[in-house]
C-alpha cells in the first residue's frame, strides 16, 4: 500500500470555479514528488489540501492508510516551506525552529537538542539568535527548512520555495534541498512553476494544466516521452519544435508530409499510423538538441537568429512560416549561413484534435 | 562640497527646530519651579534655580529689617520691610518658597542690626514647593489627576477594542458595505468633538453618564474609533496570511495562532492608535468643560488656574505634571513600536 493516497480529489471554489478535478496520486515512503505546471493549474492548490489549509470538495487522501481529508492541518503530520518562507518576523530565529517543538510540550533540553540539530542540518547554528529581519532571503529559506524539517514530519510540503530567491542563490539552494531530503529521508511534495527546479529534484514529476494531471513520471519520461503536446511545449528550454505534417502511405511505407520536407518514418508508431492516420494530418515534435545541422538534410533554411549560451548555441530558424529552434554545437555558424538539417529518430507525434501521444 | 552645504542646512533646520521646541519647554520647567518672586524677573531665568540671594539691613529710623533680592539681572531690588520675624517667615514661604525656623531667621538678620550694616544670605529654597502646593492649594487636583488617568485607559480601552475589531473586519472579511464603512469611520474623526459633545451631552445626561469619566470616554472614543479601525486595518492587510498558515501547520490551534503570531505582529498598530486615544483624552479641556461639573481632567482643571495670575507658577508646575504621563506613555509604547518589527 502506497504511503500517501490521492483519490479523485476535487476542489472547486465559490461553487462554480474548479480548481482541481480527478487527481489520482500514489506516493511511497522517501519519495520526493514535483507538482509541475504553469500558474494557476491548481498544483499549490492540491498541496494547500493535503496540508489541511484548503478543504476537500470530493475525494479522498490518505495517509499511511487513514483518511486525513477531515483532520485540521496540525494534527495531520505535516509541515511546510512557504512561498513567502513565514518565517515569523517577531520571534528569533531559534524561537521560530522551537516554536512547533514548544507546542509539543517537549521540555527544554529535547527542543535545544533538536534544534542544534537541525540548524546544523540547514546551516543556520550562527544565526539562531538573530531576527529574520537581519537575514538575507537564503538565510530566511533555511531557517523555513529548519522549522519544517524539526518537527520530523510525516509529510514535507514545499509550495515553491525558492521562486524569491536569486537565480544563483536558487540553484544552490535547490542542491541543498536535495542533500537535505536525502540526510532526513522524508517523503516531500515540491511545488513549483520551473520546469529546471521539478527536473533536478524530483524521484517522479505531477505535471498538471487547467486542474487536471497531464502526465506523472520520472524526469526522464517527462522530458523524452512526453503525454501531451501541452508537455512538450511546457518542458524543456527552448521547448519542441511542432511540424503539421500529413501521413502518406507509399509501397507499404509511412511519409510524413510537409510543405517543405519528407520524413520516411520508422517508429513504433507506424502500425497505428498505418491503421488509422492514413491521409490525416497530425503533429510532429521534435526536441532542438534533436535536430542535427550535417551537410545533407531534409530542410534547406536560414539561421536567422544565433543565441550562444555557452556550451551549445540556440539557432533559430524559419520553415514554412513557424519558428523551429535547434541546440547546436557547431560554433562556427555566423547568423545568415545556409543549413542543411536532419530530425534523428527521437521525435514524438501527437493527435490534432485531442493533442495526446499516438502510440 | 555641495554635499557639506547640504548637511550644514539640514543639521541648522534640525537645531532651529529642536529649539523651537526645547526653549519654551526650558521655560515652561524654569517657571514650574520658581517663587512668586521669581516670575516677575526680567530677563526671565532658563534655568530653575536652587537658592535666593538676599539681603538684609536694619532701619534705625523706622526699626524694621529691609528684605532685599539679587534679581535675575543681578541687581538687589527691595522686597519687604518689617520686624516681624514670623511676618517675614510667612512672607519667605509664600513668596520666595524658602522655609526656614523663625529662631534661625532671627540669628541671622540680627547681625545685620548689630553690625549696622547690610549682610548677604544665602537660602535654600524648597525645590518641590510649587508641586506641592499645586496638589494643596488647587482643590482636587490630586481627584483631576486620577480622573485625567480613568478618562485616558476606558478611551484607550473602548477605541482599541472596538476599533480593533472594526479593523479586523475589513481587512479579512468580506462584509457587506466595507469600503463605507470604512469611509464612514473616517468621516467621523473630521467632526469637531465640540460639536459632538454639545448633542453628546443631552445623552449623556439621559442615561446617567454627565459628569463621569465613562462618558468622557465615550465621547473620546469616536473620533478614535475610525482611527483605530483605519490603522490595524492596514496592519492586519500587512500580515500575509502565510504567517498563519505556517502557525496552523506548525501544531497551533486557531487561538494559540492568533495569541502568538497574529496579536504580536499587529501591536504595533494598537501601540500606535492608543497614542492618538491616550492624547485625545489626556489633552482635552473643551468637551470635559462641557460635559463635567465637579469631576474635572487634570488638563482643564491647569486651563482653569491658568486665569488666576498669581499663580502661574503653580499652573505650570501643573502643566508638568500633565506632561509626565504623557510623555512616560509614549516611551513605553515607542519601545512596541520601534522593536517589535525588529
Amino acid at each position: 500500500m502506497s504511503y500517501l493516497t490521492l483519490e479523485n480529489v476535487k476542489k472547486v471554489y465559490n461553487k462554480n470555479v474548479t480548481a482541481v478535478e480527478s487527481f489520482n496520486l500514489e506516493i511511497e515512503d522517501g519519495e520526493f514528488i514535483a507538482f509541475l505546471g504553469p500558474s494557476g493549474c491548481g498544483k499549490t492548490t492540491t498541496l494547500r489540501m493535503i496540508a489541511g489549509l484548503e478543504s476537500v470538495t470530493e475525494g479522498d487522501i490518505k495517509l499511511e492508510g487513514k483518511s486525513i481529508v477531515n483532520l485540521e492541518p496540525r494534527e495531520r503530520g505535516v509541515s511546510m516551506i512557504f512561498q513567502s518562507y513565514a518565517v515569523w518576523p517577531h520571534m528569533s530565529v531559534y524561537d521560530n525552529v522551537a516554536y512547533a517543538l514548544k507546542l509539543k510540550k517537549l521540555n527544554k533540553k529535547e527542543i535545544d537538542k533538536i534544534v542544534q540539530e537541525v540548524a546544523k542540518t540547514a546551516d543556520i547554528t550562527q544565526y539562531l539568535d538573530r531576527y529574520p529581519s537581519q537575514l538575507s532571503g537564503g538565510q530566511r529559506q533555511r531557517v523555513a527548512v529548519a522549522r519544517a524539517i524539526a518537527v520530523k514530519p510525516k509529510l514535507f510540503l514545499m509550495d515553491e520555495p525558492l521562486s524569491n530567491l536569486d537565480a544563483k542563490l536558487r540553484v544552490a539552494m535547490r542542491t541543498d534541498l536535495k542533500r537535505i531530503h536525502q540526510e532526513v529521508a522524508s517523503t516531500s511534495i515540491f511545488v513549483t512553476h520551473d520546469q529546471a527546479e521539478a527536473l533536478s529534484l524530483a524521484d517522479r514529476i505531477v505535471v498538471m494544466n487547467h486542474g487536471v494531471i497531464e502526465q506523472i513520471g520520472s524526469p526522464r519520461e517527462i522530458y523524452h516521452d512526453s503525454e501531451t503536446m501541452f508537455i512538450a511545449k511546457f518542458i524543456g528550454s527552448p521547448p519542441s519544435n511542432f511540424f503539421h505534417v500529413e501521413v502518406k502511405e507509399k509501397d507499404k511505407d509511412i511519409w510524413l508530409v510537409h510543405s517543405e520536407f519528407e520524413l520516411k518514418f520508422n517508429g513504433t508508431e507506424k502500425e497505428t499510423l498505418l491503421n488509422q492516420y492514413v491521409g490525416k494530418k497530425i503533429v510532429l515534435s521534435v526536441r532542438p538538441e534533436n535536430i542535427k545541422i550535417a551537410d545533407e538534410g531534409i530542410i534547406e533554411t536560414k539561421a536567422l537568429i544565433i543565441e550562444p549560451q555557452g556550451s551549445h548555441n540556440i539557432i533559430n530558424t524559419n520553415i514554412a512560416g513557424e519558428e523551429v529552434k535547434i541546440v547546436s554545437d557547431q560554433f562556427h555558424l555566423k547568423e545568415g549561413d545556409l543549413i542543411h538539417i536532419q530530425f534523428n529518430e527521437n521525435v514524438l507525434l501527437f493527435d490534432m484534435d485531442t493533442e495526446k501521444r499516438i502510440r | 562640497m555641495k554635499n557639506t552645504i547640504r548637511r550644514t542646512l539640514l543639521y541648522l533646520v534640525i537645531v532651529f527646530i529642536s529649539m523651537m521646541v526645547l526653549i519654551p519647554l526650558s521655560y515652561l520647567v524654569s517657571i514650574s519651579f520658581s517663587s512668586a518672586a521669581e516670575i516677575n524677573d526680567y530677563p526671565k531665568q532658563m534655568f530653575p534655580s536652587f537658592s535666593h540671594e538676599l539681603a538684609v539691613t536694619w532701619d534705625e529710623e523706622n526699626s524694621y529689617y529691609i528684605l532685599e533680592r539679587k534679581n535675575n539681572a543681578g541687581k538687589y531690588e527691595e522686597l519687604y520691610m518689617s520686624s516681624k520675624f514670623d511676618r517675614i517667615q510667612a512672607y519667605l514661604e509664600t513668596q520666595l518658597n524658602v522655609y526656614v525656623e523663625e529662631e534661625d531667621l532671627e540669628k541671622d538678620f540680627v547681625q545685620a542690626k548689630e553690625l549696622g550694616q547690610k549682610i548677604e544670605l544665602t537660602y535654600r529654597k524648597s525645590f518641590f514647593n510649587n508641586f506641592i502646593k499645586f496638589f494643596t492649594v488647587f482643590g482636587g487636583a490630586e481627584k483631576a489627576l486620577v480622573n485625567s488617568i480613568k478618562a485616558a485607559v476606558i478611551t484607550i480601552f473602548i477605541s482599541m477594542s472596538i476599533g480593533g475589531l472594526v479593523g479586523y473586519a475589513l481587512a479579512r472579511t468580506s462584509i457587506i458595505g466595507k469600503e463605507a464603512i470604512s469611509i464612514g469611520s473616517l468621516i467621523v474623526r473630521m467632526f469637531p468633538m465640540v460639536s459632538i459633545s454639545v448633542p453628546m451631552a443631552i445623552l449623556l445626561v439621559k442615561y446617567g453618564l454627565y459628569d463621569s469619566m465613562l462618558g468622557l470616554a465615550i465621547v473620546y472614543s469616536i473620533p478614535n474609533i475610525g482611527l483605530t479601525a483605519a490603522i490595524t486595518r492596514g496592519i492586519f492587510m500587512g500580515v500575509n496570511k502565510e504567517f498563519e498558515e505556517a502557525s496552523m501547520v506548525f501544531g497551533a490551534t486557531k487561538l494559540q495562532t492568533f495569541r502568538k503570531i497574529t496579536f504580536p505582529l499587529v501591536l504595533p498598530a494598537f501601540a500606535a492608535s492608543s497614542m492618538y486615544a491616550f492624547i485625545t483624552a489626556w489633552n482635552d479641556t473643551a468637551v470635559s468643560l462641557l460635559l463635567t461639573n465637579k469631576n474635572e481632567t487634570l488638563a482643564l482643571l491647569i486651563y482653569k488656574s491658568i486665569g488666576g495670575s498669581s499663580s502661574i507658577h503653580y499652573a505650570a508646575s501643573g502643566a508638568i505634571v500633565l506632561i509626565i504621563p504623557a510623555l512616560a506613555f509614549t516611551f513605553l509604547l515607542k519601545n512596541y513600536i520601534t522593536q517589535l518589527w525588529g
